[in-house]
């Protein structure tokens, strides 16, 4: 493995760590944010639908 | 896949060309863009123009707020559709924003896209919305109205007594205001599925010659097999099975009429305005239907009554041998309908001829459908003063 990213000129490092940058601010953690809220909102819905009022 | 794995690699271990602020700056900047965008989206879907985007949202709801005071009146403030409808608490406001993606397969499916299906549906939309300002305890009126803030002194003094008396317990508004923003549905047109639940739908097969009381109210034929209508006979009516044919039996219902017009409609009791059918015109002439019995006239009104008994085929559903399950109903119903906006009177408080005047009066406030309303005002009469007698 180490000799895997010697054998790696430092551009290719560079691009590298940007692409894994931007995946994770553009896409990754949007998403997960996302799907957190939304499953949060259906937990609310599930228990407003079963279980009657919750505080506020 | 293998994108994933080198992305996953190159995260895993310390960057070797962007620098800490690089990565602390970026991530602190797209935080503050994609939350900024998350509730800018967010708002968008909370605006009356994302509402009625829809065209049954546009052509009948906001159509009809449009006539009432929640769009236009003298304090020039007006009520936008999720001030009502989408809590404002945040927490609630995405739990509601989840449950509406229910509508979309409402909006797919087109299940109110014209104006037929719309009302098919109507009350149970409305009972849907209903049930939630009953669980918030109407949060979304008082976001605005506030019973503190009410100028007692402006309102009359009927209004100020139901208000202050709503206000000490903190009642919810909707309650009584329903209707107040879009039409009120139609509850008549729908039987009465509590009713049937708790007093079944009668005997399987009702024997000749015993007594039952009708369980809903039903429609009289003139044999066992025609479909032409005869008259209509009430609920909670008792009747005596003649003969059985099929689905139908032949009944006897013994009452009283008034000597005016063809006399169609049969009362419990001389001088009692308790229904018991209402026939047809044409079936109150028809020959063999009503045998006629001794007159008398009742010194109340000067009117001439006449003891009858009608023979008439009904379908043999819905025919109850024991009357009490369905007062039992009637009480429950009437305690807690009525006592939601005020105390009701006791049943023996009026007459039997005085409740249909009090209780039509008051049958608009309340989400009744016209079987529940009918064996109310039946049991508040048979239970009235002139029954009992130990109330006066």
């Amino acid at each position: 493995m180490a000799q895997q990213e010697a054998s790696e000129s430092a551009k290719q490092v560079k691009s590298k760590e940007l692409k894994a940058l931007s995946f994770i601010i553009f896409l990754l953690f949007p998403i997960l944010t996302i799907t957190g809220i939304s499953a949060y909102g259906f937990i609310i819905w599930m228990i407003q639908a079963f279980g009657g009022v919750v505080a506020h | 896949m293998k994108w994933f794995i080198n992305i996953w690699r190159t995260l895993n271990k310390p960057a070797k060309f962007l620098t800490l602020g690089t990565v602390s700056l970026s991530a602190f900047l797209m935080g503050i863009i994609f939350w900024g965008g998350f509730n800018t989206a967010l708002e968008m879907t909370n605006t009356e123009e994302f509402c009625i985007s829809c065209h049954s949202m546009e052509s009948k709801p906001y159509q009809e707020l449009q006539e009432t005071v929640h769009w236009s009146n003298h304090s020039g403030v007006r009520a936008t559709c999720p001030d009502c409808h989408v809590p404002h608490n945040w927490s609630r406001k995405i739990g509601r924003k989840i449950e509406a993606s229910h509508d979309m397969w409402g909006w797919l499916l087109q299940t109110v896209n014209t104006s037929e299906k719309f009302e098919a549906k109507r009350l149970e939309m409305a009972s849907r919305e209903w049930k939630r300002f009953d669980r918030d305890n109407s949060l979304a009126c008082k976001n605005c109205h506030n019973y503190d803030s009410m100028k007692w002194d402006s309102m009359s003094k009927l209004a100020q007594k139901q208000m202050k008396r709503a206000a000490e317990l903190d009642q919810s508004c909707i309650d009584c205001h329903k209707g107040i923003a879009h039409k009120l549905p139609d509850m008549g047109t729908s039987r009465a599925p509590e009713l049937i639940a708790q007093v079944g739908s009668g005997e399987s097969a009702p024997q000749a010659e015993q007594t039952y009381f009708t369980a809903l109210t039903k429609p009289l034929f003139y044999n066992d097999k025609t479909d032409v209508e005869a008259g209509t006979l009430n609920i909670a009516t008792k009747v005596k099975v003649l003969e059985s044919k099929g689905n139908r039996v032949k009944i006897g219902i013994d009452g009283w009429r008034k000597k005016i017009g063809a006399g169609r409609v049969i009362y419990y009791d001389f001088g009692l305005n308790i229904l018991s059918a209402q026939l047809t015109k044409d079936a109150a002439l028809e020959e063999g239907v009503i045998e006629t019995f001794e007159e008398k006239e009742d010194p109340m009104t000067g009117l001439k009554w006449q003891r009858v008994e009608a023979q008439i085929w009904t379908d043999k559903d819905y025919l109850v041998t024991d009357l009490q399950p369905l007062w039992d109903y009637a009480r429950d119903t009437y305690t807690t309908s009525c006592s939601v906006c005020h105390t009701q009177p006791d049943e023996a408080h009026f007459d039997a001829n005085t409740w249909p005047g009090m209780f039509q009066g008051m049958i608009a406030f309340v989400n009744m459908d016209q079987d529940t309303q009918a064996l109310v005002q039946k049991y508040l009469q048979e239970h009235s003063s002139t029954f009992d007698k130990s109330a006066h």
